[in-house]
């Protein structure tokens, strides 16, 4: 089972054996869930005499305390990584896992409400909602079903006063959020936008290190690479890739097609703002981009910047 | 598996110029070599093994069965690997990936095939498929090359130079610097060989815009100026097919290195591409 800790001042999913260990009221982890199913580095292949063998089974496991903007995260790249062909490692992986999701409040980065990815109807197992005298349940999936079956003893039934509860506690969150998207129109607006003097001054700011691609839930790409394990044996492995980098838009001969950083930061608010009609924002709002920029560049206040500089 | 490769023989290694070989290969399957089907403009994920993978495009035609070629050049590190190996040797494949040119969509019409460099390979893939089938009213060939040694497939180009009429191909040639194969070239075709760039090759040429498909493949510096020759002469922008190159790792939509687009149109360049129409290059961002 793995679930939010506190190391320093930093969340993080880990490896847990006992409830004492698990950090109950987490506002972010630094990685988002993705990193059990999209791993940082991850073996694909294996080569023994000459031939590709898939790389070893997967562990099942529990991750316990999934907020809902990440649970959202894990649907959007269920699309990418479920669509034909499916991606053998995720699909693995992906049924191999219980999720457990768990309710939050807002912190000043958070604006998962804007983009209504604030609240999960899918894509969990089990939800749990916090009540002044225990959870308020919600069940997601069969896996979910067989859980509160096999361990009826648990669970009460539900009252009044619970629901009273949760829709106290659901009331105030909402009124929690401090940071708002504007998304009306975002992806036509940004579309117009493509030569806004916006985009040239945050280039000055932005680092370029990629930090944003690297704790995005939904951010995606990877680079490939094969290892030598010894004379006989290597891998290939796949391992996250960022927008930022400079290699990523280069081609054979040495031509790039995103050669300067401005040309991969707006790439990152195009690909974020992408609208997919069946699935909405590649943007979830979970404000992690923010909170780890380290030139303190804020999502929300760029696209803002960006449509009042077309009015 | 999605990602494993499959493993195909080398039955020719065959040197085009100094930097590009011609490889030519069969599963060793033989269930896998006769059901494997492609279409002009698909490429394959070659897989040199424990040292990587790279994306190529088919450059032979699904017309002719039982082998596939493909035209290496030599940029990086996976292709200097790639070029070191001898016939006999095995590889991996996985593919075809890719949409491919329509090439039924355009039977009965006139093929305007523009090529600039290595962008040869591809539509040759598309050109033998037109002579082979016979289906298409008029082949143009216009390519454009460095030197005369700089051709690729260059006894078949010339071959089509001195013979094509008879089978409605017309091919043209530009390249930029004088060599006296060249010269002897252009004094033998002119003016279907000449002295410039594959731009100059439209001089004088018309085309019936109802009845022709153009398709372009070259380095991206070209496409601006071949697709400002096309319109001029009132070709439709749905009537212009190009095939595009990105750093692509998986092939499948995945590894999102060839995403180009904007938020209102994002598109994968391996898996809605590579060809691609000139509406599309109009309608999302960053393709050309």
């Amino acid at each position: 089972m793995y679930a939010p800790v506190k190391k320093g001042n930093i969340y993080s999913f880990q490896h847990v054996e006992k409830p004492s260990e698990i950090a109950f009221d987490y506002t972010r982890t630094m990685l988002p869930p993705k990193k059990f199913f999209v791993r940082p580095k991850d073996e694909m292949l294996r080569l023994k005499g000459g031939k590709w063998e898939e790389s070893n089974g997967v562990e099942p496991i529990v991750l316990f305390g999934v907020h809902s903007c990440d649970i959202h995260g894990l649907e959007i790249l269920d699309k990418v990584y479920l669509d034909e062909p499916v991606d053998p490692y995720y699909k693995k992986r992906r049924e191999n896992s219980i999720i457990i999701g768990m309710s939050c409040m807002p912190d000043e980065y958070c604006f998962c409400k804007s983009l209504g990815t604030d609240f999960a109807m899918h894509g969990f197992d089990l939800f749990l909602h916090e009540l002044p005298d225990g959870w308020l349940v919600r069940v997601g999936s069969v896996k979910g079903h067989e859980i509160a079956w096999e361990n009826e003893e648990l669970f009460e039934e539900l009252t009044e006063e619970d629901m009273r509860n949760f829709r106290e506690f659901e009331e105030k969150r909402a009124n929690s959020f401090k940071k708002h998207l504007n998304k009306e129109g975002l992806e036509d607006m940004l579309d117009l936008a493509f030569n806004s003097p916006v985009w040239k001054k945050y280039e000055k700011i932005c680092l370029g290190c990629g930090n944003c691609n690297m704790v995005c839930p939904t951010c995606r790409c990877y680079e490939v690479c094969d290892l030598w394990m010894n004379a006989y044996e290597a891998v290939r492995v796949r391992r996250y890739d960022s927008c930022f980098m400079e290699s990523h838009g280069l081609v054979a001969g040495g031509h790039n097609f995103r050669p300067t950083r401005l040309d991969r930061f707006r790439h990152r608010y195009y690909c974020k703002s992408y609208f997919d009609p069946s699935a909405g924002f590649n943007c979830v709002g979970c404000g992690r981009c923010d909170e780890f920029c380290p030139a303190k560049i804020e999502h929300v206040k760029v696209l803002d910047e960006v449509r009042e500089g077309l009015q | 598996m999605t990602f494993q490769t499959h493993d195909a023989r080398i039955l020719e290694v065959k040197e085009l110029t100094s930097r590009e070989k011609l490889f030519t290969l069969r599963f060793v399957d033989p269930e896998l070599n006769r059901s494997f089907k492609y279409k002009p403009g698909q490429f394959v994920i070659v897989d040199i093994r424990g040292f990587g993978e790279f994306p190529i495009s088919l450059c032979s035609t699904p017309t002719r069965e039982g082998y596939f070629q493909l035209c290496v050049r030599r940029v990086g590190r996976m292709t200097k690997y790639m070029h070191k190996l001898k016939e006999g040797d095995i590889v991996g494949i996985r593919g075809p990936y890719g949409n491919g040119f329509p090439m039924e969509k355009m039977e009965g019409s006139t093929l305007v095939l523009v090529a600039g460099g290595l962008g040869m390979a591809p539509l040759r893939s598309v050109l033998w498929y037109a002579l082979d089938t016979g289906k298409y009213e008029k082949i143009y060939l216009f390519y454009g090359t460095k030197a005369y040694e700089d051709i690729l497939f260059r006894d078949e180009v010339i071959h089509l130079l001195k013979h094509g009429e008879d089978m409605n191909c017309h091919v043209k040639l530009a390249y930029e610097v004088e060599t006296p194969s060249c010269i002897y070239l252009e004094k033998g075709y002119s003016p279907r060989v000449c002295k410039g760039v594959v731009t100059d090759l439209f001089r004088g040429e018309t085309f019936d815009v109802e009845n022709t498909y153009a398709l372009i493949c070259g380095p991206p510096v070209m496409y601006k100026y071949v697709i400002k020759e096309l319109l001029d002469r009132k070709l439709s922008p749905g009537r212009i097919y190009m095939t595009l190159e990105r750093r692509m790792r998986c092939g499948v939509g995945k590894c999102g290195h060839c995403i180009v687009g904007t938020s209102t149109s994002i598109k994968y360049v391996c898996k809605d591409g590579p060809v691609f129409t000139y509406w599309d290059a109009l309608s999302t961002r960053g393709l050309i």
